[in-house]
C-alpha cells in the first residue's frame, strides 16, 4: 500500500536538523533506549550460566565466574522432580496448540469478517453489534462461569479446552472486516459472471490476497495462545501433566525455586522466548501495515 | 459445463444464506464461550453460594454490598487506578516523543530501531516477570549487586511501596512502549506533507508544530491508544504476580490478582468473586466512558 511507504511525508528537506549537537543527542537517546531493551535479556542470558550459589550471591559479578550448563541439564530432568512435567514436551504441546488454534481462528474469523464486510443478510447490523460488544467483556469477568461452561461440555483437561474457547475473536473479525471493506469490488462481479457464489468468491479471490491480515492476525493469535497463563492453568489439573502449557510450567518452576534454583527458571524462560523471537522475525515486515489496518483512523 | 448467470434476485437470496453460513461458526463460539458465561455471571452474582451453584439462594445485591465492604478488593481497585494512570501517562508521553525522534532517523539504523522496539511486546508476562525478578531480587539481584559493588545500600523492592510500584511499572513499560511508539510513528508519517511545509514557512518550532498540527491530526491515535492501554492495564496481573505478588501489605494488589488469590485459598465465597469480577467490568467500562468524554470535550473546544 502506497500510503504506508516508510519515507512518505518525511525527507531531509522537511525536518532539517540543522543543529548537529541535537542530531547526535537524538542518536544517543535512541541507542540508550535500544540498550535498555536488550539489557534485561542480556543479564538473564548470562545468569543462566551461573551455578546455583552464584546467582543471588552477595558478591555480584555480571559475567559468570564458573560457567555451567547445569541450569539447562536440569530442564531435561524436570519430569523426575516434584514438578513432574517434561519441559520439552510441554513446549511442543504448547506450540502445537498455538499452531492449530491459529489456523482454526484465522479460518473462522476471516470468513465472518468477509461476510460482515461484503454480504447483505438479515440482522447483519444487530449481529455485528453483538459481536463487537463482546470486545468490551474483560476475560476475568467471565473466567469462573467459562469454567462452568467447559465443565458442562466435558472439555476440562482435554486439548479442546485449550483450543476452542478462544478461537472466535471480535477483534480479529473487526480487523478482517476492515481489510475486506477496502478490497476492490470489481473482481466480485467478474467472478459472479463466471458463476461463483459468495463463498467461492471468498476462497478464490479474497483469500489469496489476504497475506498481510493473515500474517498479522495469525501472529497475534499464535502469540496470544502461546503466552496465555491463567486459562491453561485453571483448566488443566495436576493429573494431566502431558497437557501442561509452557507458561503454567514456568510459573510453577518460579514458585518452586527452592528445589530447582532460579537459574533453571531463567533457562526455561529464555528457551521459551525463542518461538516469540521467531514470530517476531517473520512478522516484522508486516507490522506497519498491520497498524494501518487496525482501525486507528 | 453449463454456466449460470445469477440474477440480482438470486444473488440476494444466495448472499442471505452464505452470509449466515460464514458468520455461524464465529457467532456460535462467541455465544457459547463469551455471552453465555457473561449472562451466567450476572445471574449468579445475585445468588449466594460457597463453592457450587447447587444449593444457592437469592440475595439481591448483597454480594455487591460485600464487595464494597471488602477492604482488600477496594484497595486493589485504587492501586490499579494509580498504576494504570502512571503507566498510561509514561507510555503515551514517552512513546509519542520517541516516535518524533524516530521519524528523524534515516537509513538502516532507523529501520533497525523501529523494528527492535517491537520485540518485547511479544513476550509473555510470566517470562518478563521471571526475567525482571533477576534485576530486583533483594540479595544479589543485578541492581542491588551493582549498588553493593559501588558501596550503596540495596533497594528493598518488595518491602517499600514506591519501589514495589517501580518494579511493576518498569517491566510493563518495557513490554508495551515499543508497540505504542510504532502506532504513533505510523500516525506521524501519515500526516500530509503540506501541513509541515506550511508550518516551516511560518517558522514554527517543534512545540508549536506539535501543538497546532500534530496533536489535532493524531487525536484518534491518542484516543485509541489510551483506551486500549487503560483497558489492558486495569486487568493486569501477571507482572505484578511475579514481581511483588501484592507486597508490601497489598499495596500492589491488583483486582485480577486478588481474585486469583481468593479463588486459590477459598476464603471468599464464589458468589462474591463473581460479583467482584462484574464490578471490574463495570469499573473498566466507566473509566473508558470518562476517557471518551474527556477526549470529546477537547475536540469541541478546538473547533
Amino acid at each position: 500500500m502506497s500510503s504506508l511507504d516508510l519515507n512518505r511525508g518525511f525527507n531531509k528537506k522537511e525536518i532539517p536538523l540543522k543543529n548537529k549537537i541535537i542530531r547526535v543527542l537524538l542518536y544517543i537517546i535512541v541507542i540508550f533506549v535500544l540498550i535498555n531493551i536488550f539489557l534485561p535479556l542480556f543479564f538473564a542470558i548470562l545468569a543462566m550460566f551461573k551455578d546455583k550459589k552464584e546467582i543471588f550471591s552477595a558478591e555480584f559479578s555480571i559475567f559468570p565466574i564458573n560457567w555451567t550448563f547445569d541450569n539447562f541439564s536440569r530442564l531435561f530432568y524436570l519430569e523426575y522432580t516434584t514438578i513432574g512435567v517434561n519441559y520439552f514436551q510441554s513446549l511442543f504441546v504448547t506450540l502445537a496448540v498455538s499452531a492449530i488454534s491459529m489456523v482454526l481462528s484465522l479460518f473462522i474469523n476471516s470468513i465472518a469478517g468477509y461476510a460482515f464486510a461484503r454480504l447483505e443478510f438479515p440482522l447483519k447490523r444487530t449481529v455485528f453489534a453483538i459481536v463487537i460488544s463482546t470486545m468490551f467483556i474483560p476475560g476475568i469477568t467471565i473466567l469462573l462461569t467459562s469454567i462452568s461452561v467447559v465443565s458442562a461440555l466435558n472439555m476440562m483437561n482435554t486439548i479442546w479446552v485449550l483450543i476452542i474457547p478462544g478461537l472466535s475473536s471480535a477483534y480479529n473479525i473487526f480487523f478482517f472486516k476492515q481489510f475486506y471493506s477496502g478490497f476492490p469490488k470489481d473482481y466480485d462481479e467478474a467472478a459472479r459472471v463466471d458463476g461463483c457464489n459468495s463463498i467461492e468468491i471468498f476462497f478464490k479471490i479474497y483469500v489469496p490476497n489476504s497475506l498481510t491480515p493473515m500474517v498479522i492476525m495469525g501472529a497475534g493469535t499464535f502469540i496470544g495462545y502461546y503466552n496465555s497463563y491463567l486459562w491453561p492453568t485453571l483448566t488443566i489439573d495436576q493429573d494431566h501433566k502431558g497437557l501442561t502449557q509452557i507458561m503454567s510450567l514456568i510459573y510453577s518452576l518460579f514458585n518452586d525455586q527452592s528445589t530447582l534454583g532460579y537459574g533453571a527458571v531463567l533457562a526455561a524462560s529464555v528457551i521459551a522466548l525463542i518461538p516469540a523471537v521467531l514470530v517476531f522475525i517473520i512478522v516484522q515486515r508486516y507490522i506497519r501495515e498491520g497498524i494501518a489496518l487496525s482501525g486507528v483512523k | 459445463m453449463k454456466q449460470f448467470h445469477l440474477l440480482p434476485k438470486d444473488k440476494k437470496k444466495e448472499e442471505k444464506v452464505s452470509g449466515w453460513i460464514l458468520i455461524a461458526p464465529a457467532l456460535i463460539l462467541l455465544i457459547i464461550f463469551v455471552i453465555t458465561p457473561l449472562i451466567m455471571a450476572i445471574y449468579r452474582s445475585f445468588f449466594y453460594f460457597e463453592s457450587g451453584p447447587n444449593d444457592s439462594y437469592f440475595v439481591g445485591f448483597e454480594n455487591y454490598a460485600k464487595v464494597f465492604q471488602n477492604e482488600v478488593f477496594v484497595k486493589s481497585l485504587l492501586n490499579i487506578v494509580i498504576m494504570t494512570l502512571l503507566i498510561v501517562a509514561f507510555q503515551v508521553i514517552g512513546a509519542f516523543l520517541f516516535a518524533n525522534i524516530l521519524v528523524t532517523m534515516k537509513g538502516r539504523f532507523g529501520v533497525f530501531a523501529r523494528t527492535i522496539i517491537y520485540l518485547p511486546y511479544l513476550f509473555s508476562g510470566v517470562i518478563v516477570g521471571s526475567i525482571f525478578t533477576l534485576l530486583t531480587f533483594y540479595n544479589g539481584g543485578v541492581i542491588n549487586g551493582i549498588l553493593g559493588n559501588i558501596g550503596l545500600d540495596p533497594i528493598p523492592f518488595t518491602y517499600d511501596t514506591f519501589w514495589a510500584y517501580v518494579s511493576i511499572i518498569v517491566p510493563t513499560l518495557w513490554v508495551g512502549s515499543g508497540y505504542t511508539t510504532l502506532i504513533f510513528y505510523s500516525g506521524l508519517i501519515n500526516i500530509p506533507k503540506d501541513y509541515y511545509e506550511a508550518s516551516m514557512v511560518d517558522g514554527a518550532n517543534f512545540l508549536k508544530r506539535t501543538w497546532y498540527i500534530v496533536l489535532p491530526q493524531l487525536k484518534n491515535y491518542f484516543v485509541l491508544i489510551i483506551v486500549t492501554l487503560v483497558t489492558a492495564n486495569l486487568q493486569m496481573f501477571e507482572i505484578p504476580m511475579l514481581m511483588t505478588n501484592g507486597l508490601p501489605l497489598n499495596e500492589t494488589m491488583t483486582p485480577v490478582l486478588y481474585l486469583i488469590h481468593v479463588r486459590a485459598n477459598g476464603n471468599v465465597s464464589q458468589s462474591e468473586i463473581i460479583a467482584s469480577s462484574i464490578m471490574i467490568m463495570i469499573f473498566i467500562g466507566a473509566i473508558n466512558a470518562i476517557v471518551f468524554a474527556l477526549t470529546n470535550r477537547k475536540e469541541k473546544r478546538a473547533s
